[in-house]
């Protein structure tokens, strides 16, 4: 069997795989997982920190564990496998004129499961905030092969675990009604409009996402050179509607990948507070990093050449100087272990020990 | 005992191998191509999606499974960095045949066009049996 394709995540590192496994079902799930000494989950390998990328070990790849099952319409809740693609679950739901809100740019491939383990944000965070918050229950297949359902209270120790703790086959998620949305193309003149704007945006109450682009990336989308927002609203208020409304959020969803192809292929997701983004953006423009991102939760994106491991470190000091979080809401996987702060390391390290004593799970990740 | 390629074909299959390669090597791996792709959507497996043939034949390995692509394009439409994967599927799947590496139902196709004119021989099956996507 070919394993490369499974070597790889989309953070640009190489791993070894010994095996991939696809499971169709959940009983599956938990015979692979009783009978395999050590397992790299994967869902649709969109990560962008190595949390997909295999450590010599079996790759247990959730992508036919695609069964999208009860639909309660009342209570607005579904249940779905842990490999539904996002989008496909969109498509099923519009049937039915609900919808489940959180919009990472990975939309149409990224998977249920890695939404959960990563707990995956998106552009709709000032919003909808991230996954985990529209997760009713989860159902984790333990290291022993056991399953078992975690609600409210339990489910912390496997959302933003990045699949180190247990298998989540199964969810829950809570829906909205379906929404019409458009939105708008706003260039800006400088970085203090930028902010300005942005917190009056915040304040609209029909807005559902406010995205940056700084000045290199809207060159790079043939937009003029200028910081630019899109904002989204859930009525009419955007001027662009309907196709022109599509093309701009699919124009946004392309932004990453278009950097990449500059040579920008390391991108990060550090995460501040409003009061402090003008010192960061300026850092970056001073430093000439070119970035967009989520800024109406503080999420923002800086991209990187492979040899700016040395900025990339530099920029995690002023993140933190600045009292920010060095990954927002791509998670840690490989890439970022080492900026992990040390207490924030002995709790992982806590929960880990008591989910998963055997080390089965994504070892070498986030600890 | 099968049939080995010629020196020439060698060189060719070899160039053709450079080609893909150069096609590729802008891709980042990030997998929206994966989208619609319909055999991905099917059967599942990343190996046998764009982002697959890209990593497998940036790794210069040319597998049967790039046999399974439709060439229906879609991958490319999705590709933000407009990457012809495609293009690079068609001339690795040359490549392949060069190298006398065609799939059993290639071979057979092309026995039956060199002995009877018809891809399907002298028992071409019947309407209802053909089907198409
Ligand atoms: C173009 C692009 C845009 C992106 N945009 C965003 C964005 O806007 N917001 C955002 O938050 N992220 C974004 N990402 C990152 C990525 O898409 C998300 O982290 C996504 O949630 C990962 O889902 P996945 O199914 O691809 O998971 P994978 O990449 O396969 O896995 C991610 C992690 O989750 C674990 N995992 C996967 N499935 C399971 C499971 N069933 N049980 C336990 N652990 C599991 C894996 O082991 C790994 O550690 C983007 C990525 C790309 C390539
Ligand atoms: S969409 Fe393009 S860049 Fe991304 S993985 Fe596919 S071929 Fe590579
Ligand atoms: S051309 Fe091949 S790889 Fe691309 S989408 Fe169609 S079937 Fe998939």
């Amino acid at each position: 069997m070919n394993l490369l394709p499974y070597e790889y995540d989309a953070s640009q590192i190489k791993g070894k795989a010994k095996q991939v496994i696809f499971p169709q079902s959940i009983g599956q799930v938990k015979s692979i997982v009783a009978t395999s000494p050590k397992i790299t989950i994967r869902g649709g390998g969109t990560g962008l920190s190595g949390g997909a990328v295999p450590n010599g070990d079996i790759v247990l790849d959730t992508s036919k564990l695609k069964k999208i099952g009860k639909l309660d319409q009342q209570r607005k809740t579904v249940e779905v496998e842990a490999g539904v693609i996002l989008d496909d679950l969109e498509a099923f739901l519009e049937d039915y004129n609900l919808e489940f809100p959180v919009n990472p740019s990975s939309h149409t491939i990224c998977t249920i499961g890695g939404m959960i383990a990563t707990d995956a944000v998106g552009s709709r965070a000032i919003k909808y905030g991230a996954t985990s918050k529209w997760a009713r229950w989860i159902e984790v297949v333990d290291s022993k092969g056991n399953i078992g359902r975690k609600g409210a209270t339990e489910m912390s120790d496997y959302t933003n675990m990045e699949g180190i703790t247990g298998v989540i086959v199964k969810a829950c998620l809570n829906l909205i009604p379906k929404q019409k949305r458009t939105a708008s193309l706003i260039p800006v003149k400088d970085l203090d409009e930028l902010l300005e704007l942005t917190q009056k945006l915040k304040s609209h109450e029909s807005i559902s996402m406010v995205e940056m682009l700084d000045e290199f990336t809207s060159k790079g989308l043939g937009l003029e050179e200028k910081y630019h927002l899109i904002a989204e609203f859930e009525d009419n208020t955007g001027k662009m509607k309907d196709e022109k409304y599509t093309e701009l959020l699919n124009l946004r969803d392309k932004v990453g990948p278009l950097l990449s192809r500059e040579g920008y292929l390391m991108i990060e997701d550090p995460k501040l507070h409003h009061n402090k983004l003008k010192d960061f953006l300026t850092w970056l423009k001073i430093k000439k990093i070119p970035c967009f991102g989520h800024i109406s939760v503080g999420i923002i994106h800086p991209r990187f050449k492979p040899n700016e491991e040395k900025l990339i470190s530099e920029m995690m000091k002023v993140v933190k100087k600045l009292g920010g979080q060095v990954s927002g809401e791509h998670g840690i996987g490989i890439l970022k272990k080492k900026f992990v702060d040390p207490q924030d390391k002995n709790i992982i390290i806590n929960v880990k020990k008591r989910t998963d004593p055997e080390n089965k799970f994504n070892s070498g990740k986030i600890i | 005992m099968k049939e080995k390629p010629t020196k020439q074909e060698k060189i060719q299959a070899n160039n053709l191998i450079e080609e893909v390669t150069e096609i590729l090597g802008p891709c980042v791996k990030c997998g929206m191509c994966k989208s619609n792709c319909p055999v991905f959507k099917t059967i599942r497996e990343e190996s046998i999606s764009p982002r697959g043939h890209s990593i497998s034949l940036l790794n210069k390995k040319l597998e049967e499974s790039l046999f399974d692509c439709t060439l229906c394009k879609s991958c490319e439409r999705n590709c933000p960095l407009g990457i012809k994967i495609c293009d690079s599927i068609t001339k690795a799947r040359e490549a392949l045949s060069l190298k006398k590496k065609n799939t059993k139902q290639n071979e057979e196709m092309l026995k039956n066009l060199e002995e009877t004119g018809n891809p399907f021989g002298n028992n071409p099956p019947k309407g209802e049996e053909l089907f198409c996507c």
